[in-house]
């Protein structure tokens, strides 16, 4: 499952975790435990859209201005690749 | 002597809950040996047994991806807990289960507390807890932490499988290869004397656990067995595949048993965020929807914001400011005080706060759109755009967090990896039209475009981005080269916007806006007022004082552009300080040369609409303020790029400003 999710969102124009759980025939639940489990093992990397741990939110004089919530974004690694290129080879 | 029970399950499945309903008051917090995770402990009593409770930290999983799966297994495995509670949140059962069954794989002693039944039946959520059980071959016990629910008889399992042999646990299958990996290198940790069960040792090495790796490393290497050492050499190849096919058949498994035992509805609601997308987020339909979406924000801003609150706030602040002056003269205050709070309180900051209602709409709007999860799709149909003219995507995050304010939009680039992509992000964030700048596109609007309001604002802001993408394009061809990194986006699903929500959202952007009023725009217009009327003996906010020799020296720039007056000037100076500062210097030199003319009226006089739209477009480009200019600075690591984002934005700034005046007049526009 983790290499055919891994290649649905590889092919993805945009992550739908529903439009994914749909193609994979699992529910929503698994899906997003399989992204953080692509994650966990290097395959997949989760970028917040701001990264200020220098300076949480509750301390910064323009969080009023900022995003309330950040957008998602989601980069397929050089380990991720790889993967791929075999697992695509494979089938 | 006292049983122990660990209790065990992911964040948020009431794990916490149910450790309390357990031990109530009798439990105690204290730290794990040699980490900062929090340890904490109770007593219970169930029948005449006494029982101790260690609630576990929240983990997902019992890898070592983090001190906290660390702790929790090391415990499970070397801490000797008698029988381990497994909380599993019924709401969300697939994603709990996957811990169940690294659980079975440690061969423990295992109940699982299906907690939370209520809240799942509520979402017309079932769970068959028999065929569950029958399925993993261990208690499943319906309860309810928060109510109390189930909580007896969840004890009786947990103590009857503690009195009962350790039996009728499912065992994974991981694939033939895999489980035969697992025999031979079970079969060489036995030797090993090590403190964790062979077998599952085995599986954790295959894994990839490096924490492990090095345990059997250094106790092996101590008895001289090179037998590991030769079997990794030879395993090396495989490892990778290994890892993943590992945890794939641990979610083959719980796919499987979820589809036999849980039923929920189908979510409508998806489907419908898939189908609503299809079109939102149309190749060639997603960026004219978004502009018409826009388009109406802007125009239902002054529709509700200016016709209906605005003339309430302009009355509001002129009554505030007779009161201020009547109160001054009570109490004989000196002539330059009441002058300083008519022309520099009331005349600058109360230009800018008549502005406000127009601000809680706009952001109200925005607010919707946010919470409904649409902007989410404006970011991915701007991303689409910036891809297909050959620029990094993920620019367009902090572009977006750039028309609150540039400060965290210039830092919001730190999400890009590649040192070419962020300061490209850096460069042309300032062309983002801030939030500070909408109180001077009012102004302009109010006086020469009422009727077109929302048509003005949104072309301003599509002009920001449209030169945005430009620079992009020339910095990315020019300065940085390089080849751009390719990202996918989330799409959260849909959602009713709340009016808690919508009402927070704005009530942030607006007191953010108002708190700037009372500090950064008061403390420039208080300085710049002293200007004003310096040196004494000429005449106050005329061309003779300071401020307007200031204008006058740089007034000559702007005449290009059609407004080479030195209030102009002053004002577009002032904004380098603070963009809201603008309207608030401008309040405060046409208040003292027309006395008791509103702004837009004097406006009206000075500008003509052509110079109007001259002098937005300047507003809209030019240089930074200086808090992003700082932040610049930082980010960039140098002050010469923040000099030349100030320079360089100028310069576009002016060179358009000129072109719109002087094609405009060639055009026969006055």
């Amino acid at each position: 499952m983790l290499k055919q999710l891994l290649l649905e969102i590889y092919k993805a124009d945009y992550v739908s975790k529903s439009n994914l759980a749909v193609k994979l025939d699992s529910p929503v639940p698994l899906v997003e435990e399989g992204f953080a489990e692509l994650v966990r093992l290097g395959y997949l990397l989760e970028d917040a859209s701001l990264n200020c741990q220098d300076r949480p939110c509750g301390r910064c004089p323009y969080a009023s201005m900022c995003q309330k919530e950040p957008l998602k974004t989601w980069t397929i690694t050089e380990k991720g690749r790889a993967l791929l290129e075999d697992y695509q080879a494979a089938v | 002597m006292p049983i122990t029970i660990a209790l065990m399950g992911n964040p948020n499945s009431g794990k916490t809950t149910l450790f309390n309903a357990l031990t109530g008051a009798n439990q105690h917090v204290g730290n794990w040996p040699g980490v900062t995770v929090e340890r904490k402990e109770g007593q219970t009593r169930h029948g005449n047994q006494v029982y101790t409770v260690v609630d576990l930290p929240g983990t997902y999983s019992l890898g070592a991806f983090s001190e906290d799966e660390v702790v929790a297994r090391e415990f499970i495995l070397t801490g000797n807990p008698d029988v381990v509670i497994n909380v599993v949140d019924a709401t969300n059962i697939e994603r709990n289960l996957y811990l169940t069954t690294q659980l079975l794989e440690m061969g423990a002693k295992v109940v699982v507390a299906l907690n939370m039944v209520d809240e799942a039946e509520a979402r017309q959520i079932s769970v068959d807890e028999k065929a569950l059980s029958r399925r993993l071959g261990i208690p499943v016990i319906p309860t309810v932490a928060s109510k109390r629910k189930g909580i007896d008889e969840l004890m009786e399992a947990a103590t009857a499988t503690i009195r009962a042999p350790l039996n009728g646990h499912v065992r994974l299958s991981y694939g033939e290869s895999i489980d035969g990996k697992i025999a031979e290198l079970e079969d060489l940790l036995k030797n090993g004397d090590l403190a964790y069960p062979p077998g599952w040792l085995a599986l954790k090495l295959l894994e990839g656990d490096e924490y492990l790796r090095k345990v059997v490393d250094v106790s092996l290497k101590l008895q001289g067995s090179d037998e590991f050492t030769r079997f990794w050499d030879e395993m090396a190849v495989q490892a990778e595949d290994f890892q993943l096919e590992i945890v794939d058949s641990r979610y083959k498994f719980v796919g499987d048993v979820t589809k036999d035992v849980v039923r929920r509805p189908e979510v409508a609601v998806q489907t419908t965020t898939d189908k609503v997308d299809r079109v939102l987020t149309h190749k060639y339909w997603g960026m004219p929807i978004f502009a018409v979406i826009m388009f109406i924000v802007f125009q239902l801003t002054f529709a509700i914001g200016q016709d209906l609150l605005g003339r309430w706030m302009a009355t509001g602040v002129e009554y505030a400011g007779g009161l201020l002056e009547s109160l001054l003269v009570t109490v004989n205050a000196p002539q330059w005080l009441i002058d300083f709070a008519e022309n520099g309180v009331v005349g600058g900051v109360g230009a800018v706060i008549e502005f406000v209602p127009l601000i809680v709409i706009l952001y109200m709007l925005m607010g919707f759109l946010e919470d409904s999860g649409y902007m989410a799709r404006a970011a991915y149909v701007m991303d689409n755009t910036m891809r297909a003219v050959g620029l990094q995507g993920k620019t367009f995050i902090s572009m977006i967090v750039g028309f609150g304010c540039n400060v965290p939009g210039v830092m919001a680039t730190r999400t890009l990896e590649s040192k070419k992509d962020r300061m490209i992000a850096i460069l042309i964030n300032p062309f983002m039209s801030c939030g500070a700048k909408i109180p001077i596109y009012l102004v302009f609007i109010a006086a020469f475009f009422p009727s077109y309001g929302g048509l003005v604002l949104f072309s301003v802001y599509a002009l920001g981005i449209l030169v945005a993408f430009l620079m992009g394009k020339i910095f990315s061809k020019t300065l940085f080269k390089g080849e751009t990194s390719h990202f996918i986006m989330e799409l959260p699903p849909y959602r009713k916007p709340t009016l808690g929500n919508v009402l927070r959202n704005m009530w942030d952007n607006v007191s953010g806006f108002l708190t700037r009023a009372g500090t950064t725009i008061f403390a420039v217009v208080s300085l710049l007022w002293v200007l004003a009327v310096l040196p004494v003996g000429v005449e106050p906010y005329g061309a003779e004082s300071i401020l307007g020799r200031i204008g006058l020296l740089i007034a000559p720039i702007f005449e290009p552009a059609g407004f080479g007056n030195w209030q102009a000037a002053v004002g577009l100076f002032s904004g380098i300080a603070a963009k809201e500062a603008v309207v608030a210097i401008l309040g405060m030199v046409y208040a003292g040369v027309e006395e008791g003319m509103e702004l837009v009226m004097a406006i009206r006089e000075v500008f003509t609409p052509l110079t109007a739209i001259s002098f937005m477009v300047m507003t809209l480009l030019y240089t930074p303020c200086a808090a992003t200019l700082g932040t610049i600075k930082k980010e960039t690591g140098s002050a010469k790029w923040a000099l030349f984002s100030a320079t360089y934005t100028f310069a576009i700034a002016w060179v358009l400003a000129v072109l719109v005046f002087q094609v405009g007049r060639l055009l026969g526009f006055s």
